[in-house]
């Protein structure tokens, strides 16, 4: 006869499970989706604080009149469309180099190379600004190797000033997604790439027909985290640029910083902004899982 | 008995508590605000003339950035969680009027406070008075000084005197000369910042926002005046740009650059090069002559205290700001020397101190001719959507550098505000 008071070994694991997500789940709930769904209900408001109203989706229907918010969506989407797929590909190139057992020195350059995301992102930013001033490091250099004949003020023109943004960017975002990659290759049997070799497959087609096909869950997963970033761009732009010249670097996240503490806050107005990035991310998410994922 | 342990140090430390924060209720006011060696410093030395008769009341002062100030403030009236606050801050000039009217109730009316605000500068208690009621007492100084090298001037054949009560054209024309005998542009800015336009706009006592606070910038004369001539002095070099605050320090510091104009508190920067000790002299800046009513005088920058309405400090606030910064000389004597922390309270600028001649300076008497020029500052409202016209303006000048004109540059600048202001 069983006792009556223990309880059986499956329900007992089930609450020691329990235990340990709920504290876990508690703290996500209170400080994360509690949040996002008041932002979202403050999104459909006008006014703040006591006399705050509901307006229906008068913020929603303002952001398509805002031009300085279609500044800054254009800005971020340059950003994503030029920078994301030259640094996904600098850092695939770089982790199957380094990938390589017959390179010497391998885990110096990998350190070399994921040292830059250990810098905190407003001290990176800094040291870009002060790189390319007028009289800075990068327009000494050019200047003594004869490139140009007087010095480029790179951060007052638009289109330079972009360009110092994708350049930091890249710096310090390639060797985050080239771990990633490295990790994965680590991951597939070599006696894969044996057999192949035995099978008279070159080089290039290894890496085509093989390396990138087992990657794809990987390569996916960093083009999602690199489009969510990009498009919550804030630090660099911030501490670079300021947004400038004339917002030609002026990200959304920076716009809606403006706009809550800046300018007279307009939190509703912010969060409709900040719900149409959270879409925005969502759509293009789910675009790259269509065209990338096939299983 | 382990328990009975336990249960007596949560008592101790409970009581511990509850004592401390019965304590810190009653006598302790504390203040946020930046700087340590002006603003803070200032605090400090105030607290020190306040406890001599009432010695049982800590200030404590906590060191906060000005953009974490306003952060804070917004966060905590939009959450209702003002107890968060503290029973003083620091408030921007350029803010406060925004932050009275958007957040009403949250800063003490001082009208009746019994702080006397006929002794302060105009100008300065029009900027912290909104709708005729005084809601800071006026602080630092920002009365604009045009700082030059009076050495690189010499070489040019020019004195401090040739770029005293002159008009802008007259500052360009012997600017391009200054420039071509020495290599040396008399002026640095940042790039899209507008600190210099405005400062011009309000030597004429103009501004971006009309009286009844509407946006003024399309058919604003002055302001277009002011980017021609902002345009005239960059395209003749006399003017330089560079990219950020750091940059445009060190061009004078480092004298690439012979001269610069500011709000007065520019003086702590200008003063840090010890081969430099001598060389400068302060004057008032450039008129605009085509615009009526302009004046050489203006304001840039400072700030003032508010007192936050539901302290229960508030009382104990305002009596330590009216016996210090509303009320004594001396505080203004003490952080004079060190600091160069000019005061906008009148009574102070008849003091000894302020008539001390300053070697960096040549010799010259700055304080005196400054607390002169801040007398004569036009007085203008700058509203509260000064930092979203400020911007608009930025970009304005910018894309008109880059050879939009004017006319178009400001219409867009104006439809930009508006729409930020149409909620």
């Amino acid at each position: 006869m069983a006792k009556p008071t223990s309880l059986k070994l499956h329900t007992k694991q089930n609450i020691v499970g329990w235990a340990f997500v709920i504290p876990a789940s508690i703290l996500i709930f209170t400080f994360f989706f509690y949040p996002i769904g008041k932002a979202f209900l403050l999104s459909f408001q006008t006014g703040f604080g006591a006399n705050a109203q509901y307006a229906g989706l008068v913020n929603y229907k303002r952001l398509l009149s805002d031009n300085t918010f279609k500044t800054s969506l254009v800005n971020v989407l340059t950003f994503l469309v030029l920078q994301v797929p030259v640094m996904l590909l600098l850092a695939l190139a770089l982790a199957y180099t380094l990938n390589d057992h017959k390179l010497k020195f391998r885990a110096l350059f990998r350190t070399a190379l994921f040292l830059p995301c250990a810098t905190s992102l407003v001290s990176y930013s800094i040291v870009f600004r002060s790189l390319f001033a007028l009289d800075g490091f990068m327009n000494a250099l050019l200047l003594n190797l004869n490139v140009i004949q007087s010095p480029i003020n790179w951060l007052a023109n638009p289109w330079t000033a972009k360009l110092v943004i994708m350049l930091a960017l890249t710096w310090r975002w390639t060797g985050y997604n080239m771990i990633f990659f490295l990790s994965a290759l680590q991951n597939i049997d070599r006696s894969i790439f044996e057999a192949a070799i035995i099978d008279g497959a070159n080089g290039f087609n290894r890496f085509f027909k093989i390396t990138i096909p087992m990657l794809k869950p990987i390569i996916l997963l960093t083009a999602i985290m690199s489009t969510n970033g990009t498009l919550q761009l804030f630090d660099e732009t911030v501490n670079i640029t300021n947004g400038g010249p004339t917002n030609a670097t002026l990200s959304i996240s920076q716009y809606i910083y403006r706009l809550s503490f800046q300018y007279s806050p307009r939190f509703p107005y912010a969060a409709a902004m900040s719900f149409v990035v959270f879409v925005l991310v969502g759509i293009l998410s789910a675009m790259q899982m269509r065209v990338g994922d096939k299983r | 008995m382990r328990k009975r342990l336990s249960l007596l140090l949560v008592c101790v430390l409970a009581f511990g508590l509850l004592g401390s924060s019965v304590a810190l209720a009653n006598k302790t006011v504390t203040v946020w605000a930046w700087d340590p060696a002006f603003n803070l410093y200032a605090m400090e030395e105030a607290a020190k003339i306040y406890n001599r008769t009432a010695p049982d009341v800590t200030i404590e002062i906590i060191e906060t950035p000005w953009d974490d100030i306003q952060t804070r403030l917004t966060t905590a009236v939009m959450a209702g969680q003002t107890n968060s606050l503290p029973d003083i801050m620091l408030i921007q000039d350029n803010a406060l009027m925004k932050n009275v009217i958007d957040f009403p109730g949250t800063f003490a009316d001082l009208t009746n406070s019994g702080i006397d605000f006929n002794l302060f500068a105009d100008f300065k208690v029009g900027l912290t008075s909104v709708d005729g009621k005084n809601y800071a007492v006026p602080f630092d100084n920002g009365a604009a000084i045009s700082a030059l090298r009076v050495d690189v001037l010499e070489q040019a054949g020019f004195t401090l005197a040739d770029f005293t009560d002159i008009t802008w054209s007259d500052f360009i024309a012997k600017g391009k000369v200054v420039l071509e005998k020495t290599g040396k542009p008399l002026l640095s800015i940042v790039a899209e910042s507008p600190d210099l336009v405005m400062m011009c706009l309000q030597s004429a006592g103009t501004w971006l926002f009309d009286e009844d606070g509407e946006v003024f910038l399309a058919n604003n004369e002055a302001l277009k005046e002011v980017i021609r001539i902002y345009v005239e002095l960059a395209k003749s070099g006399v003017m330089v740009q560079v990219n950020d605050w750091e940059q445009y320090i060190s061009s004078f510091t480092r004298g690439t650059v012979a001269g610069t104009m500011n709000g007065c508190w520019i003086i702590g920067s200008i003063v840090q090069p010890e081969d430099q000790k001598g060389l400068w002299g302060v004057t008032n800046i450039p008129r605009l002559e085509t615009v009526p009513n302009a004046t050489n005088y203006s304001n840039q920058g400072g700030s003032s205290w508010v007192v936050r309405a539901d302290s229960p400090n508030r009382d104990l606030a305002i009596d330590f700001l009216a016996k210090t910064f509303a009320g004594s000389v001396e505080l203004y004597e003490t952080i004079l020397p060190s600091s160069g922390a000019l005061a906008t309270y009148l009574p102070a600028g008849d003091s000894q101190a302020y008539g001390v001649p300053h070697e960096y300076f040549g010799g010259q008497a700055i304080y005196a001719d400054i607390t002169q020029y801040a007398a004569l500052v036009p007085q203008v409202k700058y509203g509260v959507y000064n930092y979203e016209a400020r911007d608009a303006v930025g970009v304005a000048i910018a894309k008109v550098l880059a050879g939009l004109d004017i006319d178009s540059a400001l219409r867009e600048a104006e439809e930009t505000v508006k729409f930020l202001m149409d909620f």
